[in-house]
């Protein structure tokens, strides 16, 4: 194979050059692929349908860990679901402040193989002595999961037709509310809503049964084809998300962490969505 | 496979003797692999694609995968270009270990269950066959990926020949649930329909080609999105009575109705038999004989339970080879390997006297046979093997 052609939409579709394929593994249950792209370095596909790319993936994950971690403040400990590839916590770590970081990764291979193909999106962040790193199911971990909270929830999931779609269902939103700390933030991907607008709606409605403040912000990464995508945000405080930016740069400041997309800017500005995505979260999903 | 349409199978041929070199190879595979086996040829595969081409220019092939589900066929199909027609999660499973992209097929059962549809997704199939409204709700939360086609049924307007019985809506409510996809927000991008299997009338294809071109000029004036793409099914025959079936005369009616449709359209078909019935050789091993009344019974190693099921499921005859070429020949029966009364390959047949060991050959035996063969009394399946 020579170009990878994604296989998302029936009547449009990206199409990226394979330059140099490093790994593939073809199972009568997944198809996965690194390879590299001129332009966008490595990729990896799962299932026809890109995953992660190191031009463009430090926008998904800025904006995934520091927007709830800054946003809580204070934040000690964090629970990433997912995030195999590492990259979600490579930005974690980043937080001195955080003491605690529990991964949940459903398959050790992927962080295997990501450590040794992609060995750039985590770029040594799973030596971190802060982290405690689970294999298990994101559900399971959080259904069985004891008395700890966290500040902080991340679920770095996949596309929510596939494994991941129990990480979209009410009752995993309802088992991470359970395990988060009072004034504690979710966050999770969502899709990108121009093409995938129901998954907007859908998370409106499960997780918004489960938190007092539910809301979406936004960032557009560019092989996320279709214009920004949505990360779903779950809290009890509608405060962190109205914070302002002469507080938000004081945070900033005050981490001292080093980014290439994220600004306190940016944050501030993410919560503001279009008018035609505002319009279809007061409706209900199709 | 055979819809109740208008095939019957003719007269079996067989086929008396054979070349020394020919034998000679069946005898070293059965020693080497076992018998019953059944015999891929790769060359013979990639001729029958190189002809359908030539029969139909510019019509984009999607193989039915169902007709030999093997990953060999599969693997040459797509190394020639080929693209695939699955009805099943299973199939699509065949596709992802050989890193066939989902993008190379489409979903053609017009009935699916929910978690067929996300498996069919998550494996790259983005357009899918529906017939009804209910099965268009169930690719509604799925609308913003998702390409339809509405597959019709042209049923006994003119000949007796029912084109159609389980599957396909009625032409005249083409419309009608294209403009119900539209309101639920799902793009119906062409129409599909299937003229049955083993067709050995081109004018059912024709006329079908005609009426859909009609129906999709008509709904292209009351639509948002035009129907752009027009699946005109397999069904394409192979020459199992071996009278010299005369492909070029059958397929030029149908490449003409082609011919006469807008540029701009995308012309798929999805040939199974076609592509896959010549490609395969059977070979299998006579274990017994016994004198029973006016017939020679012959007990072969395969039967309808395993490599010869396609005459019930498909009803085919398949031709036959034994390579005794001595003039004397007796009624004879060739019976399958179970203790069922119906396993049997073929009733009242001229043949000569064969021994046990000898090989019985059938050919044409691609489409619908080991892909309908069961494992009934715990035996094996015949051995699948790729020559040439």
């Amino acid at each position: 194979m020579k170009e990878f052609q994604e296989t998302l939409y029936d009547s449009i579709s990206q199409c990226f050059r394979i330059d140099k394929m490093y790994f593939e593994h073809k199972t009568e249950h997944q198809h996965l692929m690194i390879f590299h792209n001129a332009f966008l370095g490595r990729v990896m596909t799962l299932d026809g349908i890109v995953q992660t790319t190191e031009k463009d993936e430090f926008i998904y994950h800025e904006m995934m860990a520091h927007v709830p971690i800054l946003a809580r403040g204070a934040a000690r400990s964090v629970l990433i679901i997912g995030g195999g590839d590492g990259a979600m916590l490579r930005e974690v770590c980043k937080h001195r402040a955080v003491e605690r970081i529990v991964m949940v990764e459903i398959d050790a291979e992927v962080i295997e193989m990501a450590k040794r193909y992609l060995p750039n999106h985590s770029a040594g962040a799973f030596d971190d002595p802060r982290l405690e790193l689970v294999i298990s199911d994101g559900m399971d971990f959080v259904r069985h999961a004891g008395a700890e909270q966290f500040d902080v929830i991340i679920s770095d999931s996949t596309d929510p037709i596939g494994p991941g779609e129990v990480l979209f269902s009410g009752d995993f939103y309802g088992q991470c509310k359970r395990i988060l700390k009072p004034g504690g933030v979710m966050a999770t991907q969502n899709g990108v809503p121009f093409f995938q607008l129901d998954e907007l709606q859908h998370t409106r409605e499960r997780m918004g049964r489960h938190f007092a403040d539910q809301a979406f912000y936004s960032a557009a990464v560019p092989t996320y084809y279709g214009g920004i995508m949505a990360f779903g945000w779950g809290s009890d405080d509608p405060s962190l998300r109205r914070l302002g930016v002469d507080e938000l740069r004081a945070r900033y400041r005050a981490a001292a962490i080093e980014t290439r997309y994220y600004s306190p800017e940016i944050h501030h500005a993410s919560f503001a969505l279009p008018r035609y995505l505002l319009d279809a979260l007061n409706e209900p999903p199709a | 496979m055979n819809s109740e349409a208008d095939y019957r199978p003719g007269p079996r041929p067989i086929r008396y003797g054979g070349s020394a070199d020919e034998l000679a190879r069946y005898r070293r595979l059965v020693a080497e692999h076992g018998s019953p086996l059944l015999l891929l040829s790769r060359g013979r595969l990639t001729a029958q694609y190189r002809a359908l081409q030539g029969h139909l220019p510019g019509v984009a092939l999607y193989y039915a995968i169902k007709a030999f589900p093997h990953p060999a066929v599969i693997e040459i199909l797509a190394g020639l270009g080929c693209h695939f027609d699955v009805a099943s999660a299973g199939e699509i499973e065949l596709l992802k270990p050989l890193g066939i992209s989902g993008r190379r097929s489409i979903h053609t059962h017009p009935v699916k269950k929910p978690e067929h549809i996300k498996a069919a997704l998550r494996g790259g199939a983005t357009t899918f066959v529906v017939d009804n409204a209910d099965e268009m709700a169930k690719l509604r939360p799925f609308r913003h990926r998702v390409g339809l086609l509405l597959r019709i049924s042209f049923r006994s307007d003119s000949a007796a020949v029912d084109l159609s019985r389980k599957f396909g809506c009625a032409p005249e409510q083409a419309a009608a649930l294209v403009m119900q996809a539209q309101a639920m927000g799902l793009h119906v991008r062409g129409l599909s329909f299937h003229v049955g299997s083993q067709s050995l009338n081109p004018q059912a294809h024709v006329t079908a080609i005609q009426r859909c071109a009609a129906l999709i000029e008509d709904i292209n004036r009351r639509v948002n999105n035009p129907l752009s793409t027009l699946d005109i099914g397999g069904g394409f025959p192979v020459d199992y009575e071996q009278a010299g079936f005369d492909h070029a005369a059958y397929f030029a009616p149908i490449r003409d109705a082609l011919r006469g449709l807008p540029e701009d359209w995308q012309i798929i078909a999805e040939p199974g038999r076609f592509l896959v019935a010549p490609a395969v050789t059977s070979v299998c091993t006579v274990s017994g004989k016994a004198r029973r009344g006016d017939y020679q019974w012959y007990y072969l190693d395969d039967g309808v339970y395993g490599s010869y099921s396609g005459q019930l499921f498909d009803h085919m005859r398949y031709p036959l080879q034994v390579f005794n070429e001595q003039p004397e020949r007796q009624p004879s029966i060739l019976a399958g390997p179970t203790c069922d009364s119906i396993d049997i390959i073929a009733e009242d047949v001229l043949l000569p006297d064969l021994q046990e060991g000898d090989l019985v050959i059938g050919h044409m035996m691609g489409a619908y046979t080991a892909a309908t063969s069961t494992r009934f009394n715990s035996l094996n399946a015949a051995r699948i093997l790729v020559i040439d």
